[in-house]
């Protein structure tokens, strides 16, 4: 007790700007805090117990999933959704330094300076600041932010431009409610709004890497399938792009992500990935099924 | 001491309170306003509140219909615009109402009728919100009210939109005058000695809330004209046809700033608070405004990180993330001073100080997790999805309402002469702080998983457990918010009789009485540093008060 309050004297003496005109130092102040002190009653004190519990809610909540679905992603299955995931985790190591380390110092200030741990007539240093101190939590958060900010922004580059070489096209257009895929061969998938499981599939075959031409006729909607990469809106008006490399056959689903109306929780979406033989099959199929216009029409007629 | 049964409370001042109807329509004491401000946000909170019991009803399992869609999509609309426009805003309006003049040491607001007028344009844009359920149906595209799904073509059946866009342009009114009168107060009004230096920190956020709310409130107001325009006179500015992004950035060149709105008093309050349970004064005054004034230039350049999956240039996108992120540096400048302030303490744990750490342990989270959706590429799977609603919860109520009960317990005692109880309180804060976590800590996975935020209802079975606990934990919350209006009622004329300074304080408004006369001061007190009362107490020129009634057993 007796360091620190030196210390603190020696501080603000030092530090403090230059309007603060109390005296923070010296006999009469401190005789007056022990008298602040010793005049508000000693409270009692709740145990912190009730804090186990929000670990014990989370970990409950994530480890729930049967089908390995885990607190972070659906492991994602294209490279721009993987280099997603790296981002995020490549955030989440100062994240988590900085997380745990605020909140034990705020636990260590909750148990040890809390009034009944002191001794009797402890009178706190009166501590107005420290310069050097304080320069240092500035510099320090813009470093990290900084860095973060430069490693997101490259990223940013790679993966958010619109690709100029790929193996081809599809457009995707958003209406209330559903989604239409018109591909090259000029047959559209028309992918209806249910709450059904069983959504017409919007079919891709791997490992090719296929540009979406992303549009919308009426309302914004959103084109989102988490395991393959982040949202893309649809906007009436112009055309957004994204992209796709699925690296192996399964069925990803997904959810149209900005509120279209009544209908929007209906808007799902399936992405189903073929090989490329069985590709080839099925575009055969749908071209016989409806043959092709002479001008393949973005829009739903 | 204990027999005393009467309060000293000022008899003009408790007469005001029970007069009849036309005193509250024509009062121009900032005090009766600042409560009436304070009554019509907890009315409010408890509106939205039930809005929200609603929403996780329908959310608590996978394919249930306790609502339909369409009353869903309303009822979310519903509970974002009256939280955060009816209930967070318009709280922290009434408590920087009746406080900051008192803490400068004025004896009113610099317009009392202004005053007067800004708070029943209040009223009538609640009445005007809620009016557009009779009209076939409320507003019902979120809170933000995205074109073009608010055009004609779209949301033609009922008048919901344009009650809505009404309502917001009359509270945009409001909030205009509120905020010009809060800065010609401060900077017109203060008591002698009081200089910019020496404002509590409360009234240096005041200060700042109030330009950001000048700033932005008429780019809203605007753009709920243009929507008026194009519902009902057939201009084309949002449509289908026109350019429905320029209404986002409009929208959120006001939607962001207003989140520091809502959160800059809060920052306000713990930083009056810290130091009087601390008994240390506050640690870098001189950051801590500096800090303010940071986040303020910073809010306005920051936008279009809600439209980071819209399609702009990455070199725009780039920008905005940046800027985004220096805002966690003043940010992290007032969480280290706080820190500091409480380092090396000797901290009392009152119910206001409880709140506090329980606003500095979550609102931490909420900072971090706005990095994580400030990062463009990660932003675009988090965006629109639950994580992004469990972040704003971090920040809006682990933020704003942690303050809000904090301010709340603090001020309690000088608003009404009385202590809320302490052991409700405590209670109140347990439930809270643990109801709150366990609704919104885990809602961060249902989002990496993939929840989409604003849907009726989803089909993934994987979700159900989750939405669950989540439905069961916001209960608890509910239930902690019944607990805090029990002790308001219970302690409004029951509780243990405050004093004048029950804290042992350090501003301007623990002075006077508790309440305080009409006028607030009989003799202004002398102010020679931003701590004014702990100077009057250590140069024993407090006049002798009567000594606190003892704790009740």
């Amino acid at each position: 007790m007796e360091r620190s309050t030196y210390r603190g004297c020696l501080d603000a003496a030092t530090f403090s700007f230059g309007f603060y005109q109390r005296a923070t130092c010296g006999p009469e102040s401190r005789t007056s805090w022990r008298r602040y002190t010793g005049a508000v009653k000693a409270g009692s004190f709740t145990r912190l117990w009730p804090l186990a519990i929000l670990p014990a809610a989370f970990l409950l909540g994530s480890c729930e999933a049967p089908g390995g679905i885990s607190p972070i992603f659906p492991s994602p299955v294209s490279p721009n959704g993987q280099d997603i995931y790296n981002t995020y985790i490549g955030i989440s190591i100062p994240a988590i330094i900085i997380f745990l380390g605020v909140e034990l110092s705020l636990l260590w200030v909750v148990i040890k300076y809390r009034r009944s741990k002191q001794p009797a007539g402890y009178i706190p240093p009166q501590v107005h600041g420290n310069t050097r101190l304080e320069w240092a939590w500035t510099a320090a958060p813009l470093i990290v932010v900084l860095v973060i900010a430069g490693y997101s922004f490259a990223e940013l580059q790679k993966d958010f431009q619109p690709v100029s070489s790929y193996d081809f096209e599809i457009v995707v257009s958003g209406h209330q409610f559903g989604w239409n895929y018109t591909y090259p061969q000029g047959f559209t998938i028309h992918q209806e709004g249910t709450l059904a499981a069983d959504v017409t599939p919007f079919v891709v075959p791997v490992n090719k890497l296929i540009r979406l031409r992303i549009q919308a006729v009426d309302v914004i909607h959103s084109w989102w399938v988490p395991a393959i990469s982040g949202k893309t809106d649809a906007v009436p008006g112009y055309d957004n792009f994204t992209w796709l490399k699925i690296d192996r056959v399964g069925t990803w689903r997904g959810e149209c992500a900005e509120l279209c109306g009544v209908g929007h929780s209906t808007m799902q979406i399936i992405v189903k990935s073929m090989t490329q033989y069985d590709y080839d099959t099925w575009v055969r199929q749908q071209e016989n099924a409806q043959p092709a216009t002479p001008s393949a029409s973005p829009t739903p007629s | 001491m204990a027999a005393v049964q009467t309060l000293p409370r000022p008899k003009a001042y408790d007469d005001t309170f029970w007069k009849p109807i036309t005193l509250w329509l024509t009062t121009t004491d900032h005090k009766l306003i600042g409560i009436m401000y304070m009554v019509t946000g907890l009315l409010s909170f408890v509106i939205g509140g039930i809005f929200a019991l609603i929403i996780r009803l329908q959310l608590a399992q996978p394919n249930l219909s306790v609502v339909d869609h369409e009353t869903y999509n309303q009822l979310i609309s519903a509970h974002g615009v009256t939280m955060i426009f009816f209930f967070v805003t318009i709280f922290l309006t009434g408590i920087a109402n009746y406080m900051v003049p008192i803490m400068i040491g004025a004896r009113d607001m610099a317009f009392p009728r202004v005053n007067l007028l800004g708070f029943w344009l209040v009223p009538v844009s609640i009445v005007l919100y809620y009016g557009g359920f009779f009209t076939g149906g409320a507003l019902d595209a979120g809170w933000t009210g995205y074109a073009p799904l608010t055009e004609k073509a779209y949301q033609g059946h009922s008048l919901g939109v344009d009650f809505w866009a009404l309502s917001i342009i009359v509270w945009a009114i409001s909030g205009i005058m509120a905020s010009t009168n809060f800065l010609t107060t401060i900077i017109a009004l203060r008591a002698p000695g009081m200089k910019l230096t020496r404002l509590p920190l409360f009234v240096w956020a005041q200060i700042s809330t109030s330009i950001l709310l000048l700033v932005v409130g008429a780019p809203l107001a605007a753009a709920m004209i243009l929507v008026e325009f194009d519902r009902q006179l057939g201009t084309q500015f949002f449509t289908t046809q026109g350019r429905p992004v320029l209404y986002q950035h409009l929208f959120w060149f006001f939607g962001h700033p207003e989140v520091y709105i809502m959160i800059l008093p809060g920052f306000g309050m713990i930083s009056e608070i810290i130091p009087v349970f601390a008994r240390k004064p506050i640690f870098g005054y001189m950051s801590m405004v500096a800090a303010l004034f940071g986040i303020v230039f910073l809010s306005m350049t920051v936008w279009a990180h809600h439209m980071f999956t819209v399609g702009m240039n990455t070199y725009v996108e780039g920008f905005f993330m940046l800027m985004t992120m220096l805002i966690a540096v003043p940010t992290g400048i007032k969480f280290f001073n706080w820190i500091a302030t409480a380092w090396w303490g000797s901290i009392e744990f009152t119910v206001p100080m409880k709140f506090v750490f329980g606003f500095l342990a979550t609102f931490l989270i909420g900072g971090i997790t706005g990095v994580y959706l400030a990062s463009v590429p990660v932003d675009t799977q988090l965006h629109q999805s639950y994580y992004v609603v469990a972040h704003l919860h971090y920040v809006l109520f682990g933020g704003s309402v942690f303050t809000i009960f904090a301010g709340l317990y603090y001020w309690f005692p000088k608003i009404t002469g009385r202590m809320l109880n302490r052991t409700l309180g405590e209670w109140n804060f347990w439930t809270l702080f643990i109801g709150f976590n366990g609704t919104f800590l885990i809602m961060h996975t249902l989002g990496l998983e993939g929840m989409p935020r604003r849907i009726a209802t989803y089909l993934n079975p994987a979700w159900g457990t989750t939405n669950m606990i989540i439905t069961i934990s916001s209960f608890l919350i509910a239930f902690s918010v019944l607990l805090f209006f029990i002790n308001v009622i219970r302690s409004w004329h029951g509780g243990e009789i405050a004093g004048d300074d029950p804290w042992q304080a350090n501003t301007l408004e623990w002075a006077t009485t508790s309440p305080p006369p009409p006028y607030n001061f009989a003799k202004v007190p002398p102010v020679r540093s931003f701590m004014p009362l702990r100077d009057l107490r250590e140069a024993g020129e407090v006049p002798a008060e009567p000594e606190p009634a003892p704790v009740p057993a």
